[in-house]
């Protein structure tokens, strides 16, 4: 008698919910995020919110925001959710490279994938790892994104339910923003030995992707196609985009996601534990 | 007629350049501990690691009970203690150990239970909320093997079980193996062949990543010649021997070790040379500490003649 493969994915993922919310690394990480969350909320998103509330920072037909690259600001219409939606698309990507690096590679050099391994497929260990790391994300998200529709409904109760479906649209965004970037990471984690080299690799190849790709599709306009291979690519499109209007782009980063999960798996299934 | 559990057809692994198995070709029966020896080198982890799925082999066809090793179908039904693999040190024995158990299948009760059951018996009930940071090297072992023992599959492959316990330790993990080997085939690589040939009856040698041809054979004596391995205190070697050579029925008598020494004789010509033995002992006012039928597994491994 043995479990099947969605059993044993969700009892694997189930474990990496335990190992963030019930473990003392874990809730340090938590506490952490909470901390760089609460400053985030306190102090420049509730500065910004004001400050598109009173509409200040416009001088003479353009404004602060339009100065900074932020002009879609104004496309949303609840300022908090304009603000939030801005430092999400660009904090949870970066967390994602730290919080998913460690899907598998120190099980695997400690000998503790062996263990798992003799009861569960690699593809639930690989697959049920990546749904356990970006469930956790997606929990954080929805937390941050929860805290802001808090400070909307504190400023203007009868805003809640347009703050609601501000809130739904953000979430289910910054979650397919997460996707490449969690993917990424569970291909790297399945290949190299520790966290460190992990990220220094995420780094390293989405620096030189982005640059290379970059650098080749100026000379050669043909290939900026290519762009799309870049996780977050289509972020700074987003940043121009508003509520639903967002999910436009959704298909980048799913597809990007089923590429590098495909790579994950091929790496896990061939690779020693 | 027995099924093969285990079987290998030409059976090859090269690590970097460098040949780890060589065309192993064998079939293993469910029954009594099967000892895995050979040196340092020789390949016995490189074997276990492809027998449990962790490693894929180079080339040759491997299957235990008819499926490749890693396949679903064995998920509770093969289990193994890996070489230096280590618990997480996040969490608690028994909250990785319930873990091991729902993959395998187990409802939660049953696996709390499980987890309880084999912690008792590696004799860590105690430590069962600790982490394994906790743990000294000898219960970090005991924990392994316990993980293996979830489930009471159906063949265990331990990779040196016994490295690193003291001898109470020994003892336990050879009470555990002796109880379950009536339901669970037990695969064991060591070291230690005192303690194989305590608890093996059939040994797979490899050397160099070859499997040795006499692994088959070292148990089956031609039907006349016997061997008997005699201990003695400190006695006159050469005189001893001079005595020993003119009982009835002797053949041979060599002294591999200070004080050891292994009599070859014909039992057709002499059925209770043990008898014979003891009396001429006796009769020269010798002691002796142990006297055992047969060669020892370091002498049939490694002293062939």
């Amino acid at each position: 008698m043995h479990s099947g493969f969605f059993n044993q994915l969700l009892l694997i993922s189930q474990f990496e919910l335990k190992r963030f919310f019930a473990t003392r690394k874990g809730l340090l990480s938590l506490l952490t995020f909470a901390v760089v969350w609460y400053v985030i909320l306190r102090y420049p998103l509730r500065f910004a919110a004001d400050m598109l509330i009173k509409g200040q920072g416009f001088i003479e037909g353009s404004s602060f925001f339009d100065f900074i690259g932020l002009s879609s600001l104004h496309h949303w219409a609840i300022p908090e959710f304009a603000v939030y939606w801005h430092f999400a698309l660009f904090i949870f990507p970066m967390l994602s490279i730290n919080l998913a690096a460690d899907q598998s590679c120190s099980d695997r050099e400690r000998g503790t994938l062996r263990f798992i391994a003799l009861r569960s497929s690699r593809d639930s260990i690989f697959f049920g790892r990546f749904l356990g790391v970006m469930l956790i994300q997606m929990l954080l998200i929805s937390m941050t994104a929860l805290a802001t529709l808090a400070l909307v409904v504190y400023r203007d109760a009868t805003l809640f339910s347009a703050a609601l479906a501000n809130l739904l649209a953000i979430v289910v965004n910054v979650a397919l923003a997460i996707l490449p970037f969690t993917a990424m990471m569970a291909v790297l984690s399945a290949k190299v030995k520790s966290v460190r080299q992990a990220t220094l690799w995420a780094i390293l190849i989405w620096t030189f992707l982005a640059a290379i790709i970059s650098g080749l599709a100026h000379y050669l306009p043909v290939l900026d196609f290519f762009k799309c291979l870049i996780p977050g690519y289509q972020i700074a499109d987003l940043t121009k985009l508003s509520e639903w209007k967002t999910l436009q782009l959704a298909y980048i980063p799913i597809l990007q996601a089923l590429v590098l999960l495909g790579l994950g798996r091929w790496l896990m299934v061939r690779q020693t534990l | 007629m027995k099924t093969a559990i285990i079987q290998c057809r030409q059976l090859s692994h090269v690590y970097s350049g460098k040949l780890a198995l060589s065309n192993l070709n064998f079939e293993l029966e469910a029954g009594e501990p099967i000892g895995l020896v050979g040196p340092n080198g020789a390949g016995k982890t490189t074997l276990l690691s492809i027998l449990c799925g962790f490693l894929r082999p180079t080339s040759g066809k491997v299957s235990l009970f008819g499926y490749s090793p890693g396949a679903t179908q064995l998920i509770g039904k093969v289990s193994a203690l890996p070489q230096d693999a280590r618990l997480d040190p996040s969490f608690t024995l028994i909250e990785q150990l319930v873990f091991y158990a729902r993959l395998q299948g187990l409802t939660r009760q049953q696996a709390i239970s499980e987890a309880n059951r084999v912690l008792e018996a590696v004799t860590l009930s105690d430590i069962a909320h600790k982490k394994p940071q906790v743990l000294s090297h000898g219960m970090g072992k005991r924990v392994a093997i316990a993980q293996a023992l979830i489930g009471k599959p159906a063949l265990v492959l331990l990779d040196e079980p016994t490295a690193g316990l003291d001898p109470v330790n020994v003892r336990t993990v050879r009470s555990i193996i002796a109880e379950q080997s009536t339901e669970t085939t037990f695969v064991i690589s060591s070291h230690d062949l005192t303690e194989l040939d305590r608890l093996c009856q059939r040994v797979l040698l490899l050397e160099k990543g070859i499997l040795q041809p006499e692994y088959a054979t070292i148990n089956e004596q031609q039907a006349n010649i016997r061997f008997i391995t005699l201990q003695m205190e400190a006695c006159p070697a050469t005189e001893l021997m001079a005595k020993l050579q003119l009982l009835n029925g002797v053949e041979q008598i060599t002294n591999p070790q200070k004080n050891e020494f292994i009599i070859t004789y014909n039992s057709d010509l002499e059925a209770n040379m043990d008898m014979q033995l003891m009396q001429c002992i006796s009769a020269n006012q010798w002691r002796y500490r142990q006297l055992s039928h047969g060669k020892s597994l370091e002498e049939k491994l490694f002293f062939r003649e």
